[in-house]
């Protein structure tokens, strides 16, 4: 797997688990 | 409005509702194909870029007009759109926000229920057929076969053959109405509540699984899990100089995230004044990103390059039926423990297929409740019987799933831009941008960063009519040339044979990466490297002449009989199954204008304020 690829995944991957996280965080604390 | 109020339950569940509704097949099959054939890793730069500046952007406005239209008392896409486009031509257009997801629901249960038929096939052990063929081509050939029965896209009617296929359709189609006729809070909300986490469950077990293969084969180093992913994120740079790059990113973004699909508009029109939107559609937003991107990115190519090797993989997985359906299958026979994964895979698909499935009959039966003032048992009752008229017409003419694919591409995709082009100019323009985003904050738990905008009003309309023209000049033209037909057609093959030294020439060109070289010629020539999707030109869409003109200066080249390309007639017939999808479509949009006008007229001799002429407090 090339640094690229990993790099892209990687980011990718986690900005939008980190975005779900924050919203359902964000859900639950201020329902 | 003499109807039965009603409204979600909880928070949480709207949002689970609508992340159902977004959440589909697109985000597990179509997204990494899609990925890998367009730059790979690079792909997502304009997926990202396209999604903060079209997905966000219209997904707030489309759950704030919702909202808004629900407090003045209406959860139709007709009657929010005449509120928010202040007049009947908004309101006319907003029928297509009924017949949207309605006429997607003509065809998506079929699909639906062919994802339950394979979780059944897995559980009850009868998909071992494929793992008994001896080769990956074999077993591809079983899996075609198989995929051909339980669709019944072979033939058209409804023969013996079909059994499979009408049995797990009545299930499915059982299974909506049920929960649609139980009502919003508790029928969808109480639906998505628990399927939703168990689709995530599944697809999360799945994902191990996927991701601990390792290289299952000793004697094939190279089909790896690092090169199943290698293989999905691989960026190619270059790609992004391509608009086909940018067309397919924002397709991506816009039908995944169901904006401007009349389902939000409605679901979001339940809501209480206030509930919050900003937060609520954002969550709903990022639950199908991180489906998209982190489970669908992750499995289904990965799985494919592991046990089926690079060149399998791109040769079975060019479309989501294929992907799914044909090279899946063989995976999960290769694969240790293939049946039971099987079985959690298509019953995670069969999960985010219905949970889409049951949101899209709801616009359609608050639109007939309001519009007719119906109950909302006859209201139900009369979805149902359209719902089954359009599954009955998809099932029946299955050859070559021509009339699905038909309504897929003209509802199911050329539409959702009209609808998001009117939803983004009645909320930006027309209402008033300003005016818009205070409705947005009213009761938001956070608030649209300032340079949304500046986004909504100017850069999303416009980057949304630079992707429509440029998927009306790449797509429709075929999709006419198959209801009307053309006699002018013609095909354009090379005679290498003909004209070696010609032939010897081009090649060495494409070779030297010569960028004169008319991509169509390069597409007929070039075998694509390993990991790359052959480019094959489409010969009905391209200009020839300049194609030819171009041969002709290529030393080589022999004008007389044996040219190097040749061009013969081939004209093409209309398709009835394209015309008679297209006889459906506007037989239900007739009826569904027919019904706004009825409605126009009722609300009208109610006194309401159809035209959102006051505030909100006094409509």
């Amino acid at each position: 797997m090339t640094v690229e690829a990993m790099l892209l995944m990687t980011l990718s991957v986690s900005s939008v688990t980190v975005l779900a996280i924050w919203c359902y965080y964000k859900v639950f604390t201020t329902d | 409005m003499a109807q039965e109020k009603q409204e979600w339950g909880t928070r949480l569940g709207v949002i689970l509702a609508v992340s159902g509704s977004a959440v589909g097949l697109g985000n597990f099959l179509r997204f990494p194909g899609n990925a890998a054939q367009n730059g790979g890793g690079a792909f997502m730069i304009p997926y990202f870029i396209a999604l903060l500046l079209v997905g966000f952007p219209i997904c707030w406005a489309e759950w704030t007009m919702g909202k808004h239209g629900g407090q003045r008392g209406f959860h139709s896409a007709p009657a929010i759109f005449g509120i928010w486009g202040k007049g009947s031509t908004a309101r006319l257009l907003g029928t297509l926000a009924v017949l949207l997801p309605l006429g997607v629901y003509f065809y998506y249960t079929m699909i639906e229920s062919w994802c339950l038929n394979y979780a059944w096939q897995y559980a009850s052990g009868a998909m071992s057929v494929v793992k008994e063929a001896a080769t990956v081509p074999e077993q591809v050939a079983v899996s075609a076969e198989l995929f051909d029965a339980a669709t019944g896209s072979a033939a058209n009617g409804l023969g013996d053959v079909k059994t499979p296929a009408v049995t797990f359709w009545l299930i499915t189609f059982a299974i909506n109405i049920f929960f649609v006729f139980r009502g919003l809070s508790k029928g969808i909300e109480t639906f998505c509540r628990y399927a939703m986490p168990a689709m995530l469950v599944c697809a999360v077990l799945v994902l191990i699984r996927v991701l601990t293969l390792g290289t299952p084969d000793p004697s094939a180093p190279e089909q790896s899990v690092a090169a199943g992913l290698n293989f999905m994120w691989n960026p190619k740079f270059e790609a992004l100089l391509d608009f086909e790059t940018w067309l397919a990113a924002s397709g991506q973004i816009f039908f995944s995230l169901s904006v401007g699909f009349g389902i939000i508009i409605n679901y979001a029109s339940y809501m209480r004044k206030k509930d919050d939107v900003v937060l609520s559609g954002l969550t709903g937003a990022a639950t199908n990103e991180f489906a998209e991107v982190a489970l669908g990115g992750m499995i289904t190519l990965t799985a494919s390059v592991v046990f089926l090797g690079v060149a399998a993989t791109i040769a079975n997985t060019g479309g989501t039926f294929s992907t799914g359906f044909t090279a899946l299958p063989v995976v999960f026979a290769r694969m240790p423990a293939g049946r039971l994964f099987g079985t959690l895979w298509f019953f995670m698909l069969f999960l985010a297929a219905i949970t889409s499935s049951l949101s899209m009959l709801q616009p359609a039966k608050a639109f007939f409740q309001e519009a007719l003032g119906l109950t909302h048992r006859a209201a139900t009752g009369l979805v149902a019987v359209l719902a089954l008229g359009g599954n009955v017409f998809v099932l029946w003419f299955s050859e070559g799933l021509t009339a699905l694919d038909t309504i897929d591409f003209w509802i199911g995709t050329f539409l959702i831009f009209i609808v998001a082009m009117v939803q983004i100019i009645c909320f930006a323009w027309i209402f008033g941008i300003d005016k818009g985003l205070a409705l947005a904050h009213d009761g938001a738990s956070i608030r649209v960063p300032r340079i949304f905008r500046f986004i909504m009003k100017y850069v999303s309309p416009t980057f949304l009519l630079v992707i429509f023209i440029g998927f009306c000049i790449d797509s429709v033209p075929d999709k006419v040339r198959a209801v009307i037909g053309d006699e002018a057609a013609v095909e354009v093959a090379w005679n290498e044979a003909a004209s070696p030294a010609w032939t010897a020439e081009v090649r060495s060109r494409i070779d030297a990466e010569d960028s004169e070289v008319p991509a169509e010629v390069i597409g007929l020539l070039e075998t694509p490297a390993e990991g790359e999707a052959p480019e094959l030109p489409n010969v009905f869409a391209n200009s020839w002449d300049g194609i030819l003109e171009w041969a002709q200066e290529v030393p080589g080249w022999s004008a007389g009989s044996g040219a190097p390309l040749t061009t013969s007639p081939k004209p093409i017939a209309p398709d009835t199954m394209a015309i008679y999808a297209w006889i459906v479509i506007l037989t239900t949009l007739a009826l569904l204008l027919a019904v706004a006008v009825v409605g126009q007229r009722r609300w009208r001799a109610q006194g309401l304020d159809i035209d959102g002429r006051l505030p909100a407090e006094e409509a």
